[in-house]
């Protein structure tokens, strides 16, 4: 398992990575909230809104067919979803879909572009509470040997056994790799908890060289609040 | 059964959002995890531990397959408190790492997915009374009934959800998804009852305390009065001039594409844009204010 699937492009150093992350968040959600807002009948809007999008997208830097790879992968679930939209026919369909697709993008720019340890500084300074961040981040980090775990525990069992066996018997087998799983990673965390305490651990993970908020954030802050309101005025004229 | 952006109207995403993060904040006052105590690591780890577990596909009939949720399971080991928490962060992790369930939408998938499966699998757990945990009698029983109600109630606040947005109309919606996660449930029911047995066999002192956070009663009033506030918004804004959800729900006006107003400059349009923007701000406020609240209060203590 490569451990930079989740961030593989985070270390770039684009005009978007430089940003800080506080001001990357607070864009972001106002960009999507402004996606969700566009009136359903005005279709140029969205045009203006995925030139905007494309834009960023080039000055990411992140190359075009990772952005494309990821959208894909959850395109199943918004297609099927956007199908039902009852009212309006194509329209609400195309309405439907064409959002969730520019918010989609949105939101893997905005974890492409910034480290995770990042992220958790800006979302812990924006407010939210340390035990959360903290778990988070215990997440992360945990994530990656436990994935590695699951994944030789479902290799071994694949080994050992020929054809799938009865839905029951299949049922008792993964309760009992998830209850092993389980023991093993509690056992882990305890070890690796108490490694950390005794090493000065007090809850908050310290960052190398944190982004500061400088003109760049300042610009960027202001060129989005512009192209929202001016998209909002446009709307109502 | 993570909701993407776009499916939710503004109205009902951001009011769920605010629901949730003053939900978080107040969870995570209320909680007082000790860095250096042993409820913090296992924390980390079972959130880790439910994201790596939802990546284990099982197949259901037709085709589709499903996974475990988790909700009960954490409910029951860690207090449906910290489980909310822990359940959040990994609802946070999906969002951020892999995509699933969008950035504004996150309120209602903190709400649908930590909070509603932690809650209703540990309501349903504890029926089965105070000291099954210790007894260890129909412990698996118990397990499955929560998980599999826990499920239920998730997703049919999903279908919900989607609904009243228009997105899924819920005559179609809340069947397909009910029938959906009942077969689904029962696999999350017969894991969770399962793991609990097997970790009472194995590591009976996990089981034994929920990290020191029952839920006595002030709690359920301030839990009923967050889940009243988005109510009270979508009535108030009910009367507003925007198309009222609960008739779109119902059906008694199907919104053509020609009911827009033709003249945007009419007054009614101004009037929505005032009236959304209004809310909005109206919700940013207000949780900055929480937050502010819920910060200055832990500082003084």
């Amino acid at each position: 398992m490569r451990h930079n699937f989740i961030d593989r492009y985070a270390a770039l150093d684009s005009p978007l990575h430089i940003l800080e992350p506080r001001t990357k968040l607070l864009a972001f959600t106002a960009l999507i909230v402004g996606v969700l807002s566009i009136p359903a009948t005005n279709g140029f809007l969205f045009f203006i809104y995925a030139f905007a999008i494309a834009i960023m997208m080039g000055f990411s830097q992140v190359p075009l067919n990772y952005i494309v790879g990821r959208a894909l992968l959850l395109l199943p679930f918004i297609l099927l979803a956007s199908l039902a939209a009852p009212w309006k026919g194509y329209l609400g369909f195309g309405v439907l879909f064409v959002r969730a697709i520019l918010c989609l993008i949105l939101l893997i720019l905005l974890t492409n572009t910034t480290r995770f340890a990042e992220l958790l500084r800006g979302m812990r300074k924006l407010g939210c509470p340390q035990i959360l961040a903290m778990n988070l981040s215990f997440l992360y980090r945990y994530l990656f040997v436990l994935t590695e775990e699951a994944m030789r525990m479902k290799q071994a069992r694949d080994c050992r056994r020929t054809a799938s066996a009865p839905f029951k018997e299949e049922l008792k087998l993964l309760s009992s790799m998830l209850g092993t799983l389980l023991i093993r990673s509690f056992e882990r965390a305890e070890r690796m908890h108490s490694a950390m305490l005794s090493r000065g651990y007090s809850g908050d993970f310290p960052v190398i060289s944190p982004r500061k908020f400088s003109w760049h954030d300042l610009a960027f802050l202001s060129v989005v609040t512009l192209f929202i309101v001016s998209t909002f005025c446009f709307t109502n004229r | 059964m993570h909701i993407p952006d776009g499916f939710l109207t503004n109205r009902i995403a951001l009011s769920l959002d605010v629901v949730s993060g003053a939900g978080i904040l107040y969870a995570a006052r209320r909680a007082k995890v000790d860095i250096s105590g042993r409820t913090a690591p296992i924390m980390g780890m079972l959130a880790a531990f439910v994201f790596a577990a939802q990546m284990l596909n099982f197949p259901v009939l037709g085709g589709t397959s499903g996974h475990l949720i988790g909700g009960s399971l954490l409910a029951v080991l860690l207090g449906p408190l910290i489980g909310t928490l822990t359940m959040a962060s990994v609802v946070i992790a999906q969002a951020l790492f892999l995509q699933d369930g969008g950035l504004v939408a996150l309120g209602a998938n903190i709400f649908n997915i930590s909070a509603v499966t932690c809650f209703s699998g540990y309501a349903v757990f504890k029926l089965f009374g105070k000291r099954i945990i210790v007894e260890g009698k129909h412990l698996f029983l118990a397990g499955f009934f929560a998980g599999w109600c826990s499920v239920m109630v998730s997703s049919a606040c999903c279908a919900f959800e989607m609904g009243l947005s228009g997105a899924i109309p819920l005559h179609i919606g809340l069947p397909a998804m009910l029938s959906y996660h009942a077969i689904v449930g029962i696999v999350e029911g017969m894991l969770t009852g399962g793991v609990l047995k097997f970790l009472l066999k194995v590591r009976p002192d996990l089981m034994k305390d929920e990290g020191g956070t029952g839920f006595g009663i002030p709690d359920w009033i301030g839990a009923m009065l967050l889940v009243a506030i988005p109510v009270a918004l979508l009535i108030v804004a009910g009367s507003s001039s925007l198309p009222d959800p609960l008739e779109k729900l119902l059906g008694a006006t199907p919104i053509a594409s020609g009911a827009v107003p033709a003249n945007p400059l009419s007054s009614s349009r101004i009037g929505d844009y005032m009236i959304r923007s209004a809310a909005f701000i109206l919700l940013v406020g207000l949780g900055i204010l929480v937050s502010r609240l819920v910060r200055s209060r832990r500082s003084r203590s």
